[in-house]
């Protein structure tokens, strides 16, 4: 079926004297109404666009004017959203990451993810800037979105395949200019921990997010687009752009990225006393040069980047049986250092799987170092040990199908402490998982957990940046890093908000300004990139205030402030909780957020 | 001087596409990859890595096709005569490397950008070269 296109809202649109339109985006905002088999364009509110550019903070204003507070996140007034910025499909370095939202089941705040692969770039092309789905289906299905056509599919002879085998069946079937996103085992099972595959390798990995989609028993979506985006003066445009590929994207700071991509990092987090181990107890791995990166060169079989990359972190890898593009730093330093198992071939075998199944490889490898940690302190053993790699490969399938004791780590952390005891070394916030960057090891880190819009992400406020590697403040101290805190948290927002990739790392404020003006045809000011970023962070902020956050869940475990950390360049260390506390009440005064952490109605009104 | 040509090192390819946005962004005034002169690309299938390496290598299949003379080289790339071309589609049919684009009763075709290709300069990693 063609999507209906709502005319008379372009007509109004467009008759608007207040209104530009401005150039690079599509202008088409695509909804999928599952429950009716339904398909509509309207025009992008471009109000909200001026206000948060695109991606990461378009699609949270969108959110909190689409959703009611307090909605079931697996019910049907959940809406799954696909995002793309006006950067998407132009020649921009690192522009091709799409953001995938919803409600999130496992920490009940706003969730967005970042994924890579072609299905950003793709979606651009189809015409759209953004595609919602809305409602539920009855029955499994899979949709095609290629340019105006909108399709749904039976997908019963899908439904319970692995995400790779759904995606081998669909791709055989259409063809390798589509990009496929598809849920595997644990995304169907409505796993709290389950992730949207995109293009085989690729995760919008957090926050059960392939759990909203299992829920709408949405297997796969399919995108192909032959359409084209437009700028103004092209092809002068185009020159400053490769221009800025080779010069600033493409040089010796971001060499690390095709060299090793985020492997790097082990090396880095090891030395600068931060690489975890053993569920957060050790911030150093004796052992990490077994599975570093030159070790993995030796199993590298090719180098691949997302749509619009110039820098291609992907490193495809075989082991043995064993294949996947990746594992990156998260995912090596979750399954390996955190569970005692200094093991490449692990790391790639774990990788797989737990792609396979549909889940997140950061929350997977955090349960399971928390189950290991409740069997050795004998609370209770769930058949998972330290050390032990096969019992831990089974576990990942366990889950995934929530089978035996699988079935009770299968929603994470949060929920398995909760009834299980040991919520002290239960390493989350808000119920999301910590990623690998040990807090006391880089103080503000804790507080960047605490008060990131989707619980503990590292993609908010990436303090180790300033506190280990540039080490341009002291990393255990409190003094001062509610600034930097903000300053790190308001970078990542517009930047993501542009849909430019976390490692285009030599891109600033001007340079994103003078791109955005380029493309869009509007003036956009350097002022505006810090303006916008703020925004993105209040309005992530606003829309958990409205299901009822506040001071009270920006929280770490308890661990950060009970036991000293062991080993390495910040052993001895530990946590105050007036010092967090401290951290805090910086931050919430920058923010403008009274002492409860909460926006007053004033900064409410201007979002 | 001998003619140059596009050479593609795959071990270099990021699979990005950049160079197909660059090349309509010259040839057709829209960053529209589906009309490009070029189709390189990388995806997976059955476990592996495999790359899909769609450029002109001036073979001059497309020139020996045209029934209408349309079709020339003499500056070392490819011209296309707008006058003459019917756009019949012999040449795409002839092409060893499946980068003729027909539309509009009109044949497209790489013409190096006249020996000085924006994919080339585009590369990030040196992937695609003209020697």
């Amino acid at each position: 079926m063609k999507a209906k296109i709502l005319e008379e809202k372009y007509t109004a649109q467009a008759a608007d004297p207040n209104q530009t339109i401005m150039s690079a985006y599509q202008n088409r905002v695509l909804r999928i109404y599952l429950d009716k088999q339904e398909a509509v364009v309207e025009p992008l509110r471009m109000d909200f666009a001026e206000k948060y550019v695109g991606s990461k903070g378009l699609v949270i204003r969108y959110m909190y004017e689409d959703m009611k507070p307090g909605i079931d996140p697996l019910g049907p007034d959940n809406n799954l959203y696909f995002t793309t910025g006006p950067m998407s499909g132009t020649p921009i370095p690192c522009s091709g990451k799409l953001s995938v939202a919803a409600k999130s089941p496992a920490t009940g705040t706003m969730n967005d993810c970042s994924v890579g692969g072609h299905c950003g770039i793709r979606l651009k092309f189809a015409g759209y800037d953004m595609a919602v789905f809305h409602g539920q289906m009855d029955k499994p299905t899979y949709v095609v979105i290629e340019d105006d056509e909108i399709t749904f599919h039976d997908a019963s002879h899908l439904w319970g395949l692995t995400s790779h085998e759904a995606e081998r069946e669909l791709i055989k079937e259409y063809g390798t200019e589509y990009s496929c996103l598809s849920i595997g085992p644990a995304g169907e099972n409505l796993n709290y921990i389950s992730c949207i595959n995109c293009d085989y390798y690729r995760q919008a990995g957090r926050g059960g997010i392939g759990a909203v989609m299992g829920s709408k028993k949405l297997k796969a979506i399919l995108i192909k687009g032959t359409q084209g985006v437009k700028v103004p003066n092209i092809k002068e445009v185009t020159d400053r752009i490769v221009e800025i590929t080779r010069t600033v994207c493409v040089c010796e700071d971001t060499d690390y990225v095709f060299d090793e991509g985020t492997y790097a990092f082990l090396e880095a987090c090891n030395d600068g006393g931060i690489l975890p181990a053993h569920n957060f107890s050790a911030a150093t791995d004796i052992k990490w040069d077994t599975y570093n990166g030159a070790v993995m060169k030796k199993y590298r079989l090719g180098k691949r980047g997302c749509g619009s990359c110039a820098l291609g972190c992907g490193n495809f890898m075989q082991v043995g049986d064993a294949i996947v593009e990746g594992p990156e730093y998260e995912t090596t330093a979750a399954s390996g250092p955190q569970c005692d198992i200094a093991s490449i071939e692990h790391n790639v075998r774990f990788n797989m799987v737990v792609d396979d199944m549909g889940m997140d490889s950061i929350s997977t490898g955090m349960t399971i170092a928390w189950a290991m940690e409740m069997a050795e302190k004998g609370i209770h053993d769930f058949g998972v040990h330290f050390g032990n790699e096969e019992e831990m490969i089974q576990m990942v399938k366990d889950m995934a199908y929530r089978r035996g004791a699988g079935a009770e780590l299968a929603d994470g952390v949060k929920v398995a402490s909760e009834k299980w005891g040991g919520t002290d070394f239960a390493m989350h916030s808000k119920g999301l998982e910590f990623p690998q960057y040990e807090p006391r090891g880089s103080f503000a880190m804790a507080n960047s957990y605490a008060v990131s819009d989707r619980g503990a992400c590292h993609m908010r406020s990436y303090t180790p940046n300033e506190e280990v590697f540039a080490a341009s403040v002291p990393p255990y101290t409190y003094e001062d890093k509610g600034i930097v805190l903000y300053n790190l948290g308001e970078s990542n927002a517009i930047k993501f908000s542009c849909c430019l990739c976390d490692l285009f790392g030599t891109v600033d404020y001007p340079l994103m300004a003078e791109l955005l003006t380029m493309i869009t045809g509007r003036e956009w000011t350097v002022e505006e990139m810090a303006e916008v970023g703020r925004r993105v962070l209040n309005i992530g902020r606003a829309f958990n205030q409205r299901e009822g956050f506040t001071r009270e869940h920006d929280i770490v475990p308890q661990r950060m402030f009970k036991d000293k950390l062991k080993g390495g360049p910040a052993d001895g260390q530990v946590l105050t909780e007036e010092g967090f506390q401290d951290i805090l009440d910086q931050y919430y005064e920058i923010m403008g957020w009274d002492e409860n952490g909460c926006l007053p109605q004033e900064l409410l009104d201007t979002l | 001087m001998a003619t140059k040509r596009l050479k593609f090192n795959k071990a270099l390819c990021i699979g990005c596409q950049l160079c197909a946005q660059v090349c309509s962004a010259y040839k057709e005034g829209e960053y529209i990859p589906s009309k490009a002169r070029l189709a390189i690309e990388t995806y997976y299938e059955d476990g592996s890595l495999k790359y899909k390496d769609d450029f002109c290598i001036l073979c001059g299949m497309c020139m020996k096709a045209c029934p209408f003379d349309a079709i020339d080289m003499d500056k070392g790339w490819i011209h296309v005569d707008p006058e003459k071309c019917k756009g019949c589609g012999l040449c795409a049919k002839k092409c060893p490397k499946k980068v003729v684009r027909i539309r509009d009763k009109m044949a497209y075709i790489c013409d190096t950008c006249e020996g000085d290709p924006n994919c080339v300069k585009t590369c990030p990693h040196n992937a695609l070269t003209f020697e």
